[in-house]
């Protein structure tokens, strides 16, 4: 795949038609126009970072689209997960701590928000990818944080 | 002179309008057209609302629940009274068949734009409505007359089965059961009389047997002060899911001449069973040789009225706030010789794939349709967050062409240059319809979306989800602001109204 992203739609992996030509006819409302030499038709896009909505034909289609360093990521952590071993989370865009609603010694469940992180004025919850104990709580409130930073450690 | 020329001078010189969403839109363009001035009201959750921004003038008349504000007959009322409007119009839903509300108006002095309050009684209660049309000559479904007294079972096999058993005072399905067997009947009375009770205050029950398959055609009606009565042709509204129009069409592919014939000839004499006047719809079932039967009379403008107006060139909004000023219809608008094919599809915020449940958020991306023989009726403004409080149809597209065919070719265009982001619409649906074989041949019935499309409609096509995909992993580049690919779409792209850092941190997890 010449792609640099993997495509999930209902959780299959997808082979993009990139024999599509692309274009941005509306960038403000993100509507394109796709076409392949013979046939043409428009569709909206929404979304950031890995998640987006294509409505196509009328039908919106969810697309999962990850890069392979948050694929890899991601399988470390579900491996990690499945594991029940200790796992690092760190943040995975750069902003703001603005709430932290655990710490050292908490126990949490899995999807427990722990702490918050502003970007681009959007709240952006982390959240717990398995239940477990934090051990060890890397950041506070008003703090800013780079890419890759450690937020928590949970076991 | 044109048939539908312009009046001397305004009927009124100012008119509220007592409803919101498109139709109060395009009660404020008749408005215009006639050189009145409108008057809109709005609840808070409609302040910077489509009808608000294009009336005249606009009045705050409560919160966001409609029976504080839009069912609200003093605070509409007041508003009329506050603004020294002379007439109001109530659109459809709301406020648009309450007798009590248009005599409420007519007591404040103002000219009531619809069918007088006591036709709008003579026809509320079902049983009675099918008594007197029967009494006139209009058949209706073989059914039993009798109102159902508490605890009794009536005897069926006059009807036979399957047979639907309604509720008098009911409409929009409520009271309704289905009875396949007479085991079933005496638990769907007990059931449905609750659900009529406390839907109507009126448990009262009748049974009819289910005509099936059917059509459900309606004949649009237009009356003057003066006795003289305008039948502007029928539309035919089968493709329904909960009882309720997805689609209409106009003429009716059913309908033959004689059977024309007869269904005019019977929605004369069921407006001849009250004082009527102004605007009204009736509504019939046809099945499958050619019958029809009374349903019922609606006393207002319909939702699809929109489709008459393009075959027949007669703007009824406009007729309907003129008549109400006492002008006569002219002798060439009594019986109109419709032009070529109009259909209907209504866009709501609701998801086909799921059941056609209501959708809540906000209209992002909204590119509407144009060129010839389009309408677009609509009061989406983009961004805005739709109201859950209300109705969820986001717009009407109609086209309008020389015959069927030719107007199904101008839909099916039409719908291709229609986007809509943000939220799950009923669009994908209406495309599906072009190319399901009943519909495109015009032998289709009311059972079309249970049998055909069901819950769910067909599954993702592959070639959908793959074009999809790339579309996305697209739309991540030129968010990113980097094109991993070189593409211009980088810079084209909705890249640009994402934030540096953003761009930055992609370029970063790109490069590494």
């Amino acid at each position: 795949m010449t792609a640099a992203f993997e495509l999930c739609v209902d959780d299959e992996v997808v082979e993009p038609a990139e024999d599509w030509h692309v274009a941005w006819v509306d960038s403000e409302h993100r509507i394109a126009r796709l076409s392949n030499g013979s046939r043409s038709l428009l569709a909206a896009v929404e979304g950031t970072g890995g998640d987006w909505v294509v409505t196509l034909r009328g039908r919106r289609i969810e697309v999962a689209v990850r890069s392979w360093r948050e694929r890899m990521l991601a399988d470390a952590e579900s491996a990690a997960a499945a594991r029940g071993g200790p796992i690092e989370i760190r943040a995975t865009l750069p902003g703001l701590v603005v709430s932290v609603s655990c710490d050292a010694g908490s126990e949490v469940a899995a999807g427990d928000s722990l702490l918050t992180i502003e970007a681009m004025k959007m709240q952006n919850e982390v959240r717990a990818p398995r239940a477990g104990r934090v051990t060890h709580r890397a950041v506070g409130p008003g703090e800013a944080v780079a890419t890759g930073a450690l937020l928590l450690r949970l076991e | 002179m044109r048939k539908d020329s312009s009046p001397q001078r305004p009927p009124f010189r100012r008119l509220l309008i007592a409803n919101r969403g498109e139709i109060a839109v395009r009660i404020v363009r008749a408005c215009r057209e006639l050189g009145i001035e409108s008057v809109a009201v709005y609840s808070e959750a409609d302040a910077d609302a489509m009808h608000v921004a294009v009336a005249d003038l606009a009045v705050a008349i409560g919160p966001r629940a409609a029976s504080d504000s839009y069912l609200s007959i003093p605070a509409v009322i007041a508003a009329a009274r506050q603004t020294g409007a002379q007439a109001v119009h109530p659109g459809y839903g709301f406020l648009s068949e309450n007798a009590a509300f248009a005599r409420a108006v007519e007591e404040a002095g103002l000219a009531w734009i619809g069918p007088p309050p006591a036709t709008q009684e003579a026809l509320g209660n079902k049983l009675a409505a099918r008594r007197s049309v029967t009494d006139a000559g209009v058949p209706v479904v073989p059914g039993l007359l009798v109102a159902l007294e508490d605890g009794e079972v009536p005897d069926l096999s006059s009807i036979g089965y399957p047979a639907m058993l309604k509720a008098a005072a009911g409409g929009g399905g409520r009271g309704m059961r289905r009875i396949s067997r007479p085991e079933e009947l005496p638990s769907a009375v007990e059931s449905a009389r609750r659900e009529a009770l406390s839907a109507f205050g009126d448990g009262t029950l009748y049974v009819e047997r289910l005509i099936s398959p059917a059509r459900h055609i309606e004949v649009q009606l237009l009356g003057d002060r003066h006795g003289n009565l305008a039948v502007l042709g029928e539309r035919d509204c089968s493709v329904q899911r909960r009882h309720q129009k997805l689609v209409e069409e106009t003429p009716s592919p059913a309908v033959t001449p004689e059977v024309r014939r007869a269904l005019f000839d019977s929605a004369r004499r069921v407006a001849a069973t009250v004082e009527f006047h102004n605007a009204a719809t009736v509504e019939f079932l046809l099945d499958g040789e050619g019958n029809h039967y009374f349903l019922e009379m609606n006393t207002r403008l319909q939702v699809e009225h929109g489709i008459t107006e393009l075959v027949t060139g007669i703007d009824i909004v406009a007729w309907q706030i003129r008549i109400a000023a006492g002008e006569s219809l002219p002798a060439e608008l009594l019986d109109p010789e419709p032009r070529g094919h109009a259909v209907e599809v209504r866009i709501y915020a609701e998801d086909p794939y799921a059941g056609f449940r209501p959708v809540a958020g906000a209209v992002t991306a909204w590119r509407l349709p144009g060129g010839p023989g389009v309408r677009i009726d609509h009061a989406v403004t983009p961004g805005a967050a739709l109201a859950p409080e209300y109705d969820p149809l986001l717009a009407k597209v109609m086209v309008h062409a020389a015959d069927r065919p030719a107007a199904l070719a101008r839909l099916r265009r039409t719908l291709d240059e229609m986007v809509v982001g943000g939220l799950q619409t009923d669009l994908g649906f209406h495309r599906w319809l072009l190319d399901e074989p009943g519909f495109a041949t015009g032998d289709y019935h009311t059972g079309l979306i249970p049998e055909r499309w069901g819950d769910s409609g067909p599954q993702l096509d592959p070639t959908d989800a793959s074009l999809a995909a790339w579309l996305a992993s697209e739309a991540r580049q030129a968010a990113a602001g980097t094109a991993v690919g070189g593409d211009a779409a980088a810079q084209a792209g909705p890249g640009r109204e994402l934030d540096r850092a953003w761009a930055r941190q992609a370029r970063e997890e790109a490069l590494r």
